[in-house]
C-alpha cells in the first residue's frame, strides 16, 4: 500500500516538474535585462552581442527555447553555466552534500531544543518558564538570519576565537552556520509544540489516563507527545525541505559552499541554466522530503490513511 | 512533578551540550595556513582562468600570476618588456616587430615560440572560442576576414622566426602597445591546447602558463591555490604560493582578516572608518589611486538633456566635492573631467572648471530661463546600497534646483539593458581602465560609433570630438596625441554629457607580518613576485 502511494507520488512529480519548469522559465524570460550584454563584456559591439544571443538560443521564441530546454532535460542534461561553462548538474551534485550536512546539523540542534522547550512551556503554562520560553521563541522568530549570523560570528569567531568565520569543511566550519540556521527553526518548533501539547493536555482522555493512575511518564510520552507530534513533524518537514534547498543568507555569510549560495550567485548573474537546475533539484528534494513525512504520518498516527480510503 | 523534573533535566543536558560544544571543539580551531603562502580574498569565484575568455577582475587578477604577454606595464604604467625583450615599430606605425626572450617556458617546460603568440591571438579572434575580448585585435590586418571565416589565419600576425613575432595593423593605432598588456593578449600553449582542449589552461594538471605561479588546486567557490614556479624567467617569487579564499561577504572577510587568516584585504566602505581610526591598524592601510571615473550620465539624445544648458544646470546643482568629503569619506579624488588624473598629461583650461563648481543659484536661473521648473526626470541606478544612498543625495540637490528626480533601482542586467537602450534621463555609472591610456576613457565613452553597449551610454555625439579622438589614435607623436586628447576632453567638459564625480581610491589593509606588498592601479601589473612575508608567517 505504501509502495503504491510512493510510486503514485513519484509519478505525479513529472507533471509537477513540467509545471514548475514552465512557470520558472517563462518568469525568467519575462524579466527585464539581457544576459548577452553581461556575457559580452563592457566593450562589445552589436555583432558580438547578437552572436552570443544566437549561441544561447535567445534569438528564438520563448516556447522554442523551453522545448529545447525540455529536450536537454530529457537527456539528463541540465546545461552548462553561462559564466563558468561548468556542468550545472555536476555542480549541484557537488554542492548538495554540503547543504544536506548543514540542514541535518541545523535540524539536529533545532528539533530537541524546540520540542523540549515547547513541551515545557505547555506543561508549565502560566508560570515564569512559559513566559521566558515564549520570549525566547519570539526573539528567535523575529531576529533576521543575516543579523544573528553576524552576531554569532563576532562572538564565537572574533571574540572567543572558537570557530572559523567562513569556509566549508569539517565540523569546525559547520557549527556556526548550523547554530544560526537552527534559531528560527527551533523557535517555530517551540510555538507549534507548545500549542499542540497544550491542546492534547486539555483532552478528556488525558484526564482519564491520570484518573486511571497511569504513570506520568507513560502519559506524557505515549499519550500526549504521540498525539501532539503530527503538527510538529509537519513543521520539521517543511523546515528541513526548505534548508535542503539551501539557506541562501547563511551559506553566503559563512561562505558555505552549498546549493543556496550557488542559487544566489546564479540569480545575481542571471545564469539561467544554474537557476533552472537549482529550481528543479529543489522541487525534487521538497517532494521527496514531503513524501517521507507523509509516510511518517502513517506510522505515527495509523488513523491517517495514505491512499485516502476508509478502513 | 516527577516528569517536569525529568524534562528540566533533559533541558539542562541540552543547554550544557549547546554551550560546552564550542569549548570541546576549541582545541581544534587552530588555523590551517600553509607556511610561506600568501592568503588573500576573492569576493567571487573566477568565471574562468582562460585569458581569451576572462572579463571579470577576479579571473584577470589570478591570470596575471599565471600568464605573460609580449609586453607588460611597469611601475610608472609605461609599457615595458615581458616575453618580448625589445620591439620595433615601423615609421608609419603599422608594423610591430617583437623579439622574444629565450628560455621562457610554459608550466610543462616547453619553450615559448613566436607561433604560440600567433595561435594564442588567433584563438581570441576565432568565433569558436566565443571570446568577448575580440575588440583588442580589431585593428589588426586580416582580423575581420578571419573572424568571418574568409581566411584560414590572420594575415597581420606574422611568425618571422621562432623568436621574432610581427603584428601588422590596418591603420596606425597609438594605444596598441598598451592594449597588448591586457589579459586576452597573454600567450597560451597552442600545441597542448589543440591536443588537450581548453581544460589544459584551467585544470591544475594542465595549468600551462608562463607566469611566476602555476595552478595547484581550484575548488570552485572555496579556494584557489597557486604555487611558485622555480624557473620563472623574470625572477622567482619570494613567497611559496598564493591562496585565494572565496569569501562573498565583506564582513566575513574583515573577520577573517582580524583573525589573521588573510594577509591583505581590500577595505570595504563600511569597515574603512573603523580601521582608519584604530591606531593599531591605521598605519597598515595602503591606498592606491584607481584608474576610474564615477559619473552621473545624462541622456543627450532626447529632451530635457539634449540641451547643453540643462546639463550644465545639473552639473552646477550638485556639490560633488562635499559629497566626496562627507558621504564618500574622501575615498577618492575630485574629477575635473572624464580622464583620470593619473593619465592626464595636460592642464585643463581653468575657465572650464567653473562648469563643475557648485552654484545652486546659477543652476536655478538656468532651469527658470529654460522654462524647465518642476520638470520630472528619471535616475536609473543599480541595487547596491551605497549607490542608493548616493542617488538620494543627488535627488535632494536636484530637487533644490527645481528638478524632480524619480529614482529607479534595477538589478544589474536590467539596468545595463535600460541604459544601453537610452531609457533613463540620468544614470549612475563608473568606467575602469583596461589599459593606462586616455584613449580608453575617450574613445569608448564619447565616440559616436560606440553609442549603446560599446560604452557611449550618454549617446553623446560631437563630430569634432570624434575627429580629435581619431587623430589621437592615429598619431604616433606623444605630444600631438596629448594635444588632441586635451582638446577632445575640453570639448566634452564644455558639452557636459555627464557630471564627473570622482576617481575612486582603493584602500587595502595588510597584516604586520607582510613585509613587502605593492598595490597597482591595474590588476594586470600585479605578478605577485614582490610579496615578502615576515618570519611570523613564512
Amino acid at each position: 500500500m505504501i509502495t503504491r502511494y510512493i510510486i503514485k507520488k513519484l509519478i505525479l512529480l513529472v507533471p509537477l516538474l513540467l509545471g514548475i519548469t514552465f512557470v520558472s522559465f517563462a518568469l525568467l524570460k519575462a524579466l527585464p535585462g539581457d544576459i548577452a550584454l553581461s556575457l559580452a563584456g563592457e566593450r562589445a559591439d552589436q555583432e558580438t552581442i547578437e552572436s552570443i544571443r544566437k549561441e544561447l538560443g535567445a534569438d528564438k521564441g520563448v516556447l522554442n527555447q523551453y522545448a529545447g530546454y525540455l529536450n536537454m532535460l530529457a537527456h539528463g542534461d541540465f546545461g552548462r553555466s553561462y559564466y563558468t561553462n561548468r556542468d550545472v548538474l555536476t555542480d549541484i551534485t557537488l554542492k548538495f552534500p554540503n547543504t544536506m550536512e548543514l540542514a541535518f546539523a541545523a535540524m539536529a540542534l533545532a528539533i530537541p531544543l524546540g520540542i523540549i522547550m515547547g513541551y515545557a512551556a505547555a506543561y508549565k503554562s502560566g508560570g515564569p518558564a512559559e513566559k521566558i520560553i515564549d520570549g525566547l521563541s519570539l526573539a528567535g522568530l523575529s531576529l533576521p538570519v543575516f543579523w544573528s549570523a553576524i552576531i554569532i560570528m563576532i562572538i564565537f569567531s572574533l571574540w572567543l576565537r572558537l570557530f572559523p568565520p567562513s569556509g566549508t569543511g569539517n565540523i569546525r566550519f559547520l557549527i556556526l552556520p548550523a547554530c544560526t540556521l537552527s534559531i528560527p527553526a527551533a523557535a517555530t518548533l517551540v510555538r507549534v509544540t507548545r500549542t499542540a501539547v497544550a491542546d492534547v493536555l486539555g483532552m478528556p482522555f488525558i484526564t482519564t489516563a491520570i484518573a486511571k493512575g497511569l504513570p506520568l511518564r507513560r502519559i506524557h510520552i505515549h499519550h500526549v507527545l504521540k498525539n501532539a507530534i503530527i503538527p510538529v513533524v509537519t513543521i520539521i518537514g517543511l523546515d528541513f525541505g526548505s534548508y535542503l534547498n539551501g539557506a541562501v543568507v547563511t551559506e553566503t555569510i559563512f561562505g558555505w559552499d552549498g546549493v543556496g549560495r550557488f542559487t544566489m550567485e546564479g540569480i545575481i548573474r542571471r545564469d539561467y541554466p544554474v537557476i533552472m537546475g537549482c529550481i528543479i533539484a529543489g522541487t525534487v528534494v521538497f517532494v521527496i522530503v514531503n513524501l517521507f513525512i507523509d509516510v511518517l504520518y502513517h506510522y505515527l498516527d495509523p488513523r491517517i490513511r495514505l491512499h485516502g480510503k476508509e478502513r | 512533578m516527577h516528569v517536569w523534573r525529568k524534562l528540566r533535566f533533559c533541558l539542562s543536558i541540552g543547554m550544557v551540550h549547546l554551550f560546552c560544544l564550542p569549548a570541546l571543539l576549541a582545541g581544534c580551531s587552530s588555523s590551517n595556513r600553509i607556511d610561506g603562502f600568501f592568503y588573500c580574498r576573492l569576493n567571487a569565484n573566477p568565471s574562468t582562468l582562460d585569458p581569451a575568455l576572462i572579463t571579470d577582475v577576479a579571473g584577470a587578477s589570478v591570470a596575471a600570476k599565471l600568464f605573460n604577454g609580449l609586453v607588460r606595464l611597469n611601475d610608472n604604467m609605461s609599457v615595458s618588456p615581458d616575453i618580448a625583450e625589445r620591439w620595433q615599430i615601423s615609421g608609419d606605425g603599422l608594423r610591430y616587430i617583437f623579439f622574444l626572450r629565450r628560455q621562457v617556458r610554459f608550466s610543462n617546460d616547453r619553450e615559448v615560440r613566436a607561433r604560440d603568440f600567433k595561435a594564442s591571438f588567433e584563438r581570441v579572434l576565432n568565433p569558436r572560442t566565443k571570446s568577448p575580448n575580440v575588440w583588442i585585435f580589431d585593428k589588426v590586418e586580416g582580423a575581420e576576414a578571419y573572424r568571418k571565416g574568409l581566411a584560414g589565419d590572420v594575415a597581420g600576425f606574422l611568425v618571422i622566426d621562432d623568436y621574432t613575432f610581427g603584428i601588422k595593423l590596418k591603420s596606425p593605432f597609438s594605444p596598441f602597445l598598451s592594449i597588448l598588456t591586457t589579459t586576452p593578449a597573454y600567450v597560451v600553449p597552442a600545441d597542448e591546447l589543440s591536443r588537450s582542449g581548453n581544460d589544459f589552461l584551467t585544470s591544475a594538471s594542465g595549468a600551462g602558463g608562463t607566469g611566476p605561479f602555476r595552478l595547484k588546486s581550484w575548488m570552485p567557490d572555496r579556494e584557489l591555490v597557486l604555487e611558485r614556479k622555480e624557473n620563472y624567467f623574470d625572477g622567482r617569487a619570494k613567497i611559496s604560493g598564493i591562496v585565494y579564499k572565496m569569501i562573498p561577504e565583506d564582513l566575513t572577510a574583515v573577520t577573517e582578516f582580524e583573525l589573521g587568516n588573510l594577509d591583505v584585504i581590500s577595505l570595504p566602505a563600511q569597515a574603512y572608518s573603523k580601521f582608519r581610526n584604530d591606531k593599531k591598524w591605521s598605519s597598515r592601510i595602503i591606498s592606491i589611486k584607481g584608474l576610474n571615473t564615477y559619473y552621473l550620465g545624462m541622456n543627450t539624445s532626447r529632451p530635457p538633456f539634449d540641451n547643453v544648458k540643462t546639463r550644465e544646470a545639473v552639473a552646477c546643482a550638485i556639490d560633488t566635492k562635499k559629497i566626496l568629503r562627507t558621504f564618500y569619506e574622501n575615498r577618492g579624488r575630485p574629477a575635473a573631467g572624464p580622464v583620470p588624473d593619473l593619465l592626464r598629461r595636460w592642464e585643463i583650461n581653468p575657465d572650464l572648471n567653473n562648469i563643475y563648481i557648485f552654484d545652486p543659484q546659477k543652476s536655478g536661473e538656468i532651469i527658470k530661463s529654460e522654462g524647465l521648473s518642476g520638470m520630472r526626470v528619471s535616475l536609473y541606478i543599480t541595487a547596491d546600497q551605497d549607490v542608493v544612498d548616493l542617488a538620494e543625495i543627488i535627488q535632494s540637490y536636484l530637487s533644490k534646483a527645481g528638478i524632480e528626480v524619480v529614482i529607479r533601482q534595477l538589478e544589474w542586467n536590467a539596468f545595463k539593458e535600460a541604459v544601453n537602450r537610452g531609457e533613463p534621463d540620468l544614470f549612475w555609472l563608473s568606467w575602469w581602465a583596461d589599459y593606462p591610456d586616455p584613449e580608453d576613457f575617450l574613445f569608448p565613452l564619447f565616440h559616436s560609433s560606440n553609442i549603446g553597449p560599446a560604452g557611449n551610454k550618454t549617446r553623446y555625439c560631437n563630430k569634432a570630438v570624434d575627429e580629435l579622438i581619431e587623430r589621437g589614435q592615429f598619431s604616433l607623436n606623444k605630444r600631438d596625441r596629448n594635444r588632441y586628447y586635451k582638446q577632445a576632453e575640453e570639448l566634452i567638459i564644455k558639452d557636459v554629457p555627464w557630471v564627473s564625480f570622482w576617481h575612486k581610491t582603493d584602500f587595502l589593509i595588510k597584516q604586520p607580518w607582510v613585509k613587502e606588498y605593492k598595490v597597482y592601479p591595474i590588476y594586470t601589473m600585479d605578478k605577485g613576485t614582490e610579496i615578502i612575508l615576515g618570519s611570523a608567517k613564512t
